[in-house]
């Protein structure tokens, strides 16, 4: 069943501008962990944001669970069922106090006290920060900021969140806090996950990546699906991981390899298993 | 420079303090300004002294922290002091006499008491308000003491959270001028030579990075408050309920009680 | 010889305080001329103290930091002479533009030193060329430039000053794999035209391989290792005790060392990779 559906949908920031999307179709299902690829300035941010209704379309539709976000009167509704963490772990933070950020939505939906507090304790839970509630959020690391950010949106019980470039300002461990809560929400709470990102590493763990150019897209498929395709993802200025591009260049030099290996391990056995053939020949 | 400034900090704990309903600690606030500059006898000054130790205690925050917090200001303190000493006149013959300089009884008190004053206005209201009641709590409370302001078209709610987005910024952009500074440093820029103009002119590339990044920041917290279903003040419920126990009003009626003592004896030995 | 090196630093914040921290910890180290060190370790490490106590914003609490030899606290009243001659650029240096063109930007470390304007317009006009900034993008306002073309023109100001030593927090933080590649390039055609000693904080490993001579890992205050590209990533048991990572090539070829297929694992870049299996496997590549 699909959650999000963008139809012929076009969007530039100002009428003299060229297209940032452009005539742009996507669905995205249910329950599904996408991750949407594309260099600095594809307009991937932009979609990011026309997805959940920040911005509306210029031409075309976009859908959240049924609901038009061009629709005004609609708004909250989207908003509530469809909620966003953003790059700069400073900017989106609202209290001063880490529960009373967390509140924030749930205070906004004007929920009753009680539903309000057990959704903070439980979100807290979900990212692993219950014994900071009572912390100043100014004093936190760039990697709890976000996971903070995250335990806001789920205060709004949401069916889906929307990454936009939520690591970028993260140091690696900060990052790896965020991928692997982003790989929580998804598989134990079901919760439609995307996450857009300019990161291999990150978008290999998504069961699906949707590759844009020029508000564009040039690609859509599993990881797997993606990597083999080397020289496309060359031509967006995008980059594999390493090891992809090592045997795509053993390929390319005649050696038998399997396309689309993403982690070293996978690699090494393909490699022992050449190495065993030349040693049989 | 910057780095020092702890207005605004809160330090969350668990303290009579820090549980006493914001409200009161307001009103408690209001009463203790009021009384600390009428304080003007000797004992009406070290009875003030007294509460302002209790509530310090009462606050849990730890006294090397407290006293961290009036480092920035010692030298107002001092200045405003030393004023007190060589400018009060009167009160019979001057103690000491160097040239032009006199100092009398009179001074001496004066400068003490000013000190004692200054001192436990900075101490008191940051440990009733700055240090035990957070932000949020602070903005909820100022927006319940003025809600009956609503009716006449007042927009409390608004005020109240453009209060309480602003504190919350304070920490960011302290550091954020602190690395534009550095920054800047780095490219050579002199803040510290020079005339007033030029010294003047050599804030912009501080000033400029600043607010357009002040912009920035603004726009994308208000992307991420509405993508938090923020919509106004309507509807809208609040986790912590404010709710002054019995225990908050007996604590508010000690506080007076020492307020009344306060100008009691003021009244008393106004004329010592 | 070392174009700039610690001796014996510590930074201490909060001395005879209940605060005392230590940031620094009697730290020695050399960045030796004309080559590019990467500095390593967890965010909190200390790379941060440490590259500021290079172009002297912070002063350590003991020890001397030695550029060419000499002591910068020698003079303090100089520091802007030193400023000059250690280049910093922070973490998201965009945030520091403020002029009303891209040029006039640029233009503003030179200025501070005083330069002729002629030779002030020689140095925009090179530092530009090595951030591939074009001449219209010089007459546009800074605020109107994409993100990538923000950072690199931070650096062009910083670059115009003409360092000795160019000391970078993570300049390619944020940047997709063509931004990286435009700016970790431009800074290493800098180098090798004048020389210059350049010294990148980075948390890539993969761009660390691609750049870097010598690597300093930190760890709590402390130097945990120093020493030349080959010598850090062929200890990987210590680099992973220090919860840092290697490039994903290496750990491949620690993987078929133990294996028993190729001998040594000191591969860091894909390039060297490919040669490498190509012989191991017999694969022509005429």
């Amino acid at each position: 069943m699909s959650f999000i559906q963008a139809r012929d949908l076009s969007f530039s920031y100002s009428p003299a501008e060229p297209n940032v999307i452009n005539k742009l179709n996507l669905t995205i299902e249910k329950g599904s962990f996408v991750a949407v690829l594309g260099h600095n300035g594809c307009g991937k941010s932009t979609l990011a944001k026309l997805l959940c209704g920040i911005l509306l379309p210029a031409s075309g539709k976009v859908l959240v669970d049924g609901l038009d976000t061009a629709h005004e009167e609609k708004s909250f509704e989207i908003r509530k069922k469809c909620g966003m963490i953003f790059q700069n772990p400073d900017n989106q933070l609202v209290a001063s106090v880490v529960e009373e950020d967390i509140a924030f939505a749930p205070e906004n939906l004007g929920l009753p006290r009680e539903e309000i507090r057990k959704r903070v304790d439980s979100a807290l839970e979900t990212v692993g920060m219950t014994e900071y509630a009572r912390h100043a959020t100014y004093k936190l690391s760039g990697g709890q900021k976000q996971r903070i950010a995250i335990a806001g949106v789920l205060a709004m019980s949401p069916e889906c969140i929307i990454f936009d470039e939520a690591t970028s300002m993260l140091d690696p461990n900060g990052r790896k806090e965020i991928t692997a809560a982003m790989k929580r929400l998804n598989k134990e709470m079901g919760i439609t996950v995307v996450t857009i990102t300019h990161y291999m590493n990150e978008a290999v763990e998504a069961d699906r990546i949707v590759v844009m150019n020029q508000g564009e897209i040039v690609a859509d498929g599993t990881p797997e699906e993606i990597f083999t395709q080397v020289e496309k993802l060359h031509s967006v200025a995008l980059d594999v991981p390493q090891v992809t591009e090592l045997l795509y260049l053993l390929e390319k030099d005649g050696a038998d390899t399997p396309r689309g290996v993403l982690h070293a391990m996978d690699a090494a056995e393909v490699i022992t298993k050449l190495y065993k053939n030349t040693r049989s020949d | 420079m910057l780095k020092d400034v702890t207005f605004g900090q809160y330090y969350p704990g668990n303290s009579l303090l820090h549980r006493t309903d914001p409200r009161i600690k307001m009103i408690m606030m209001i009463e203790y300004l009021v009384i600390i500059l009428m304080a003007n006898s000797v004992p009406a000054v070290l009875l003030g002294m007294g509460l302002t130790l209790f509530l310090m205690v009462c606050s849990g925050v730890r006294f090397s922290v407290l006293i961290k917090s009036v480092k920035p200001l010692i030298f107002v303190l001092i200045f405003t002091a030393v004023i007190n000493l060589f400018f009060t006149a009167g009160g019979g013959d001057p103690l000491v006499q160097l040239g032009f300089i006199k100092i009398y009884k009179q001074g001496i008190r004066n400068a003490v008491m000013m000190l004692i004053r200054l001192l436990s206005l900075v101490l008191g209201t940051s440990v009733l308000i700055s240090f035990t009641t957070s932000p949020l709590e602070l903005t909820d409370s100022i927006e319940s003491l003025l809600s009956p302001l609503k009716k006449i078209g007042v927009p409390v709610h608004e005020f109240a959270m453009m209060m309480s987005i602003a504190l919350r910024f304070i920490p960011t952009l302290i550091e954020e001028t602190n690395k534009i500074i550095s920054a800047q440093k780095s490219r050579c820029a002199d803040f510290e030579s020079g005339n007033i103009i030029s010294r003047v002119k050599a804030l912009i590339p501080i000033l400029i990075p600043l607010f357009v990044s002040a912009v920035r920041r603004a726009e994308e917290l208000a992307d991420a408050m509405e993508c938090r279903c923020y919509h106004g003040g309507e509807g809208r419920t609040k986790l912590k309920v404010m709710k002054a126990s019995a225990s908050d009003y007996v604590f508010l009626f000690c506080v007076t009680a020492v307020i009344v003592g306060i100008v009691f004896l003021n009244k008393i030995y106004f004329l010592i | 010889m070392n174009a700039i090196e610690l001796k014996d630093i510590s930074v201490i914040y909060g001395e005879n305080t209940p605060f005392r921290k230590a940031a620094l910890n009697n730290i020695n180290v050399e960045f030796p001329k004309g080559m590019t060190t990467g500095i390593i370790g967890h965010t909190g490490s200390g790379k941060s103290t440490l590259a500021s106590l290079l172009n002297g914003l912070l002063t350590p609490t003991s020890g001397k930091v030695l550029l060419g030899g000499r002591d910068i606290w020698e003079k303090p009243k100089e520091m802007v002479k030193i400023r000059s001659r250690v280049g910093l650029v922070f973490q998201y240096p965009e945030y520091q533009l403020f002029d009303e063109t891209v040029e006039a930007d640029i233009a503003f470390g030179p200025k501070n030193i005083k330069l002729s304007d002629a030779e002030i317009k020689e140095r925009v006009a090179l530092a530009a060329r090595f951030c591939g900034l074009s001449e219209r993008e010089l007459k546009r306002s800074p605020f109107e430039l994409s993100g990538g073309q923000k950072r690199r023109a931070a650096i062009a100001g910083v670059l115009a000053m003409r360092p000795e030593v160019l000391v970078l927090d993570e300049p390619a933080a944020g940047l997709d794999p063509r931004g990286r590649e435009e700016i970790l390039g431009g800074l290493q055609e800098y180098k090798n035209t004048y020389g210059a000693t350049l010294i990148i904080i980075s948390h890539s490993m993969e761009d660390i391989a691609k750049y870097a001579d010598r690597i300093l890992v930190m760890k709590n205050g402390e130097v945990y290792m120093q020493g030349t590209t080959e010598e850090i990533f062929m200890q990987a048991e210590k680099l992973f005790d220090a919860d840092l990572d290697l490039p994903q090539i290496t750990k491949l070829f620690i993987e078929l060392k133990k294996r028993g297929i190729c001998e040594s694992s000191d591969v860091y870049t894909v390039k060297y990779a490919k040669n490498m299996l190509e012989k191991i496997l017999g694969i022509n590549n005429a």
